[in-house]
C-alpha cells in the first residue's frame, strides 16, 4: 500500500514525507501525484507531521491539492487509474488553487437568526436555505476583503456557539492583508477566529480514500 | 454546560487551537482506519474480518437538526 500526499503541478524536486522519506512523483499527464509510505497509525504526532509535510509540498509547488491524512492506494497502478478517471475534475481544481493558499474563519455567534415571521412556510424554508448557504451576516466582511477572496467554501455547523467555518482562497502573499482586515471586522453577535495561510485543504477533491 | 468546562472559543483560542485547526483541515471528512481481526476458538481460526472504518467529526455525517418551528 502507498500513501498519497498531494496532487500537484510544478512539484518540488526533492519532496519528503512525514517520516522524512523521499516521496515519489507519479506522473499523470497534466499533473502528478506525490506518494510515500503507507499512512501511519493515527496519532497527534502523526497528524502534525503529515500537516507539516503537506505544507512544505504546497509552498514549493505551483499548484497543490492536499490529500487527507489516510489517503492511500493499493499500488501506483490503481492510484494512476483513479486519478486518470478524474483528470478533468482535478485539472479544474488545480487551476483554481494555482498560486493561492487558504485562509480559515471560524464564525462564532448566538445561533441561527429567527425565521421571517411574515412570510409563508415556503418562503421561510427558502430563506433559511439561502442563509444556511451564504451566511449573509458576513457580507460586510466579504465586501471589505473584496478581491482578496478568490473563492469561498462555507460549511454551516449546528453546534451551539459555532455557526460556520468559512474557507477563503487568496493569492500567495495576500494572507497578511487578509488577516489584518478579517481580524478588525466587528459585527454585533458575531465573533471571528482567523487562521492561515494553509494549503488549500478545503478546495481539494477527495481522492484515494479506500 | 458545567462551570468547570471550557467554552469552545476558549479551546480554539488556547494552546490546542492550532491542533484543532490541523485536525479539521487534515481529517475533515474523515480518516480511514484499517485493521484485521481473526476470531478463533481453541486455537482454530474461525472468522477472519478485514475492517475499514471512518473516523470523522459527527457533524460531517449526521444530518443537520431541523429548525424549531
Amino acid at each position: 500500500m502507498i500513501g498519497l500526499y498531494a496532487i500537484v503541478q510544478g512539484a518540488p524536486k526533492r519532496a519528503v514525507g512525514a517520516r522524512g522519506e523521499p516521496l515519489r512523483e507519479l506522473s499523470c499527464g497534466e499533473f502528478s501525484a506525490l506518494t510515500g509510505e503507507a499512512p501511519p497509525q493515527l496519532s497527534v504526532e502523526a497528524l502534525r507531521a503529515y500537516e507539516a509535510a503537506v505544507r512544505r509540498i504546497a509552498e514549493a509547488s505551483e499548484a497543490c491539492l492536499p490529500a487527507r491524512f489516510g489517503a492511500a492506494a493499493e499500488d501506483e497502478e490503481s492510484l494512476r487509474s483513479e486519478l486518470a478517471a478524474r483528470a478533468a475534475e482535478l485539472d479544474q481544481a488545480l487551476q483554481l488553487v494555482r498560486g493561492r493558499e487558504q485562509m480559515t474563519l471560524r464564525v462564532h455567534g448566538l445561533g441561527a437568526p429567527a425565521p421571517l415571521t411574515t412570510a409563508g412556510a415556503g418562503a421561510r424554508y427558502l430563506e433559511d436555505r439561502r442563509r444556511a448557504r451564504k451566511l449573509p451576516e458576513l457580507d460586510p466582511l466579504r465586501a471589505a476583503l473584496g478581491s482578496l477572496i478568490r473563492a469561498e467554501h462555507l460549511e454551516r455547523h449546528w453546534e451551539p456557539g459555532l455557526l460556520a467555518s468559512v474557507y477563503h482562497l487568496v493569492d500567495r502573499g495576500a494572507s497578511v492583508e487578509y488577516q489584518r482586515t478579517a481580524s478588525g471586522f466587528r459585527s454585533e453577535g458575531l465573533r471571528l477566529l482567523v487562521s492561515g495561510p494553509w494549503p488549500a485543504w478545503s478546495f481539494a477533491p477527495e481522492v484515494a480514500i479506500p | 454546560m458545567s462551570p468547570g468546562k471550557p467554552k469552545l472559543e476558549e479551546i480554539l483560542e488556547g494552546a490546542d487551537g492550532s491542533l484543532l485547526e490541523i485536525i479539521d483541515h487534515v481529517l475533515n471528512k474523515g480518516v480511514m482506519v484499517h485493521g484485521e481481526l481473526v476470531l478463533g476458538v481453541a486455537g482454530v481460526d474461525l472468522i477472519y474480518l478485514r475492517l475499514s472504518a471512518v473516523l470523522c467529526a459527527a457533524d460531517k455525517v449526521l444530518p443537520a437538526p431541523r429548525e424549531a418551528k
